[in-house]
């Protein structure tokens, strides 16, 4: 095994006075650090005063035009940073080389400067009161301060994903501490490294640590001194989280989601309908359905050329092509025998109902079940496979999924303008926060509402300066006319 | 061939000493072609994998059977309510669904128990007091462990053994007042129960601050696991309590590895170190997989335990578990269930979906 590479970011705390753990990634081994309880806890201080000191008298302006400056580093395929994670992610994600540069390019174009003044703007009509004081509508003034000290509390190996809450933490001038995901540690270790690089006062503001998992006295430091918490992760680990965060500190929550499609019968004529499965085989492979966002099943409409049957063939054909493409990652033992258990479940429902099918060999890296009656939506076992549902009405789809509204976010959907709408009322309805093109499912726009929330706008504490206390204060001037009203 | 030929060269294949690769292959073979013409499940389950009696050459090509089909289909070669004896799985991983194993008569079960106990647990002494910590076969009539521990009793039990837990609880007191009786009496005996039963009354024997030192020669046997039933302890916490409650040396205390799908048991020979090499009879051969292909791994990896076992002659005598392995000695260490993957994105995990829904 080569030297291994170093995780974490630690302003102020040299490399001899932590201790190390060794995490492998098959022949990649990564270091991550491991910090005492009163490491992290002074860790923490030095980072919120940092921030308060360098970060909270930057204008948002500003501060976009240095993550511009990261992002175009990260953009340039000459650039080391780049290479590094070309490098290393595919190593720790197991993900296909070709799969995480496209992907990464994807994801990073949506944290340009354009992108980022329109997430600041999505959240605040008046982008200003970022920095100062602003006349608000009402009456009086509003400002909006971002928490001293932001804790992150990253999970999952879908690359790049801390970008997501680290930029948000920025742009409110947090000061940001994040724990790294033993599944991906590099992304964040990456940005934060280049940040410190590209505007050196901001080395201080942003710290990227690790414990593991489980590790309460090392949360619990960490977490005592954040005004906020953000946490990724199963409904198990948020709660667990949230046991160890201070009740007067601020915490916001992302669990697990489970995404699905849509195609209606206007998609599926001879011409739509196999490039419409070939959108939704996109989908599919793409972080090998670990995304919030992918899907786990498609409904699709029966009347058009392409029934629904003939669209599961589609979409296990280009699932196959997409394996010569972007070879799926090795499994563990535990996801082969989940995929083994779930395409084994699909086999017995095929034996004994006709309606229903399994297309793919037990070897191939990938699996379409088909069912010709709309199954409730519940999750595959990943790692490419999928569920086919025949519907005789989109209108089916909403009732199917309400009783899973806590896990609902993406869906994929082809369909015509009248339909998108219809169903956009009901399915929002159902608890789903996110309606978007098939083949754009793990591509979330800048400035969308992650799971239906505000980004930016729940990190904030607004603060007003009334109109009553502005005009007391006009009585209160040297140059007050005592006779005027 | 009929029906009972069958049965009479498998009881005759289980009582003689051992057996070489060719007749446990040709056995094998002998039972594929006849579940393969009388199951009909089984039969369109090979048909998807291009499996016939042709086709199979050898024990390792039958191909086995995911036990979650248990629950799924009929799988028995005789009508499903002709059989002697139903056992059920206990139906806790998926709802109410059970996986049914149909037995059209139970001597060869009893006649692969029979054997292997002796030889596994007795190790030549021929009969024991026993206390059973589980319900007796009256009150669990389709649960194979309460048949097993009834067995157990009436081939190898004393007048002394006695049942100590019922669907309604466990009898401590009467427990306690046995295995003192047991204690005095000098004479060795043995406790046998499911590992779940075994961590219950250590704790109650703990809180009571009474414990016991059994006599020499006295054994344990515990079986099933404890995972979400008591509170979940570590195997080494499991036999540290054992030795506090009975006196019992680790080498003592026999872990029977068996499932309601087999027709055979497993057992290792103590636990002094553990996980301890668990090995089956000459009548049931393991290997050790990849899920998704069904490939053997190679021989150091873990793998997923695919079972052989002849004395299934009914249902099909290879099954596919849900138990990761890895082998070692003539045998394999048991590394626990191969259950939801760890979710390491961000989508929703099986596990956490049907927890979420659990009423």
């Amino acid at each position: 095994m080569s030297t291994p590479w170093t995780a974490g970011h630690l302003p102020g705390l040299a490399h001899d006075e932590v201790a190390w753990h060794t995490l492998t990634f098959g022949e990649l081994a990564v270091r991550a650090p491991v910090l005492q309880p009163s490491q992290l806890t002074a860790l923490a201080r030095r980072v919120k005063q940092a921030a308060a000191r360098e970060l909270a008298s930057l204008p948002v302006s500003r501060i976009v035009a240095l993550l511009d400056a990261v992002i175009a580093r990260l953009l340039d395929p000459r650039d080391p940073y780049r290479q590094e994670a070309e490098r290393l992610l595919p190593a720790v994600t197991g993900y296909d080389a070709d799969m995480v540069r496209l992907g990464l390019t994807g994801f990073l174009q949506g944290f340009r400067a354009p992108q980022l003044h329109r997430f600041v703007a999505e959240d605040f009509a008046n982008p200003k009161v970022l920095d100062e004081f602003q006349p608000a509508t009402k009456g009086g003034f509003v400002r909006a301060y971002g928490p001293g000290l932001l804790v992150h509390s990253w999970a999952g190996n879908v690359p790049a994903l801390p970008l997501w809450s680290l930029a948000c933490g920025l742009l409110v001038k947090a000061g940001n501490v994040g724990k790294l995901p033993s599944a991906e540690p590099v992304f964040a270790t990456l940005f934060a490294r280049l940040l410190a690089e590209i505007h050196p006062p901001l080395a201080d503001c942003l710290a990227v640590v690790w414990w593991q998992g489980g590790d309460a006295a090392s949360a619990s430091a960490t977490f005592a001194q954040a005004d906020t918490v953000l946490a990724y992760g199963g409904n198990e680990a948020i709660a667990q989280v949230r046991a160890l965060v201070p009740v007067t500190t601020r915490f916001l929550g992302y669990g697990h989601k489970l995404g699905f499609g849509i195609v209606s019968r206007a998609a599926l004529d001879t011409q739509r309908g196999p490039a419409a499965a070939r959108l939704a085989a996109h989908d599919v492979v793409r972080y090998e359905q670990q995304g919030c966002y992918s899907p786990h099943q498609f409904y699709v409409q029966r009347g058009g050329r392409v029934d629904p049957r003939a669209f599961a063939q589609y979409l296990a054909a280009e699932l196959a092509n997409l394996q010569q493409r972007h070879p799926r990652r090795a499994l563990a033992l535990e996801e082969a025998a989940a995929v083994s258990g779930w395409r084994h479940g699909a086999e017995m429902q095929a034996l004994s109902d006709a309606g229903c099918g399994l297309v793919g060999a037990p070897d191939a890296t990938w699996a379409v079940a088909y069912s010709d009656r709309a199954q409730p939506l519940a999750p595959t076992a990943g790692a490419r496979s999928i569920l086919v549902c025949a519907v005789d009405a989109l209108e089916e789809v909403p009732p199917l999924v309400e009783p899973h509204a806590r896990f609902l976010q993406t869906v994929g959907i082809a369909c015509d303008p009248r339909e998108l709408f219809t169903l956009a009322e009901s399915l929002g309805r159902a608890g789903v926060t996110r309606i978007a093109a098939l083949g754009a499912m793990t591509a979330p726009e800048a400035g969308w509402h992650h799971d239906g929330r505000f980004n930016l706008a729940d990190l904030v504490r607004m603060v007003e300066v009334e109109s009553s206390a502005e005009r007391a204060a006009d009585r209160l001037a040297p140059y007050a006319q005592e006779d005027r009203p | 061939m009929t029906h009972d030929d069958l049965v009479q060269a498998l009881l005759a294949f289980i009582a003689q000493d051992g057996c070489s690769d060719a007749e446990f292959d040709a056995m094998a073979l002998r039972l594929f072609a006849h579940q393969h013409a009388n199951n009909a499940a089984y039969r369109r389950f090979c048909q998807l994998r291009g499996a016939t009696p042709r086709t199979v050459k050898g024990w390792r090509d039958v191909p086995a059977v995911p036990i979650s089909a248990f629950k799924e289909a009929t799988l028995s070669c005789v009508p499903a309510d002709s059989a002697e004896r139903v056992f059920m799985t206990s139906g806790t991983t998926r709802g109410d669904v059970k996986g049914r194993h149909y037995h059209p008569t139970i001597a060869v079960w009893d006649a692969s128990f029979t054997r292997n106990f002796a030889r596994r647990f007795m190790q030549d002494t021929p009969r024991l007091p026993m206390a059973i910590l589980f319900p007796h076969e009256r009150e669990l009539p389709n649960s194979s462990l309460a048949h097993y521990l009834t067995m157990a009793v009436q081939r190898f039990g004393t007048d002394a053994s006695a049942w100590f837990v019922t669907t309604q609880g466990m009898d401590v007191d009467g427990l306690a007042d046995w295995l003192q009786r047991a204690e005095r009496a000098g004479e060795p005996c043995a406790v046998l129960g499911a590992s779940y039963s075994f961590v219950h009354l250590v704790d109650a024997l703990q809180e009571r601050g009474t414990s016991f030192r059994l006599p020499a020669g006295s054994r344990l046997l515990d079986t099933g696991g404890y995972k979400g039933q008591a509170r979940e302890l570590p195997l080494e916490a499991f036999y540290a309590g054992l030795r506090a409650a009975f006196g019992m040396p680790r080498e003592r205390c026999i872990n029977m590895y068996g499932m309601t799908e087999l027709s055979t048991q497993l057992y290792d020979d103590g636990n002094a170190v553990v996980p301890s090499v668990k090995t089956g009879p000459h009548w049931l051969r393991s290997r050790l997989v990849d899920p998704l292909t069904g490939r053997e791994v190679p021989r150091g990896e873990r793998g997923v335990l695919v079972h052989c076992d002849l004395a299934s002659f009914n249902s099909v005598t290879a099954i596919l578990t849900e138990d990761v392995g890895i082998a070692s000695g003539d045998g394999f260490l048991l590394l626990g269930r191969a259950e939801g993957a760890q979710a390491k994105g961000c989508s929703l995990a099986v596990e956490e979906f049907l927890r979420a829904n659990a009423p």
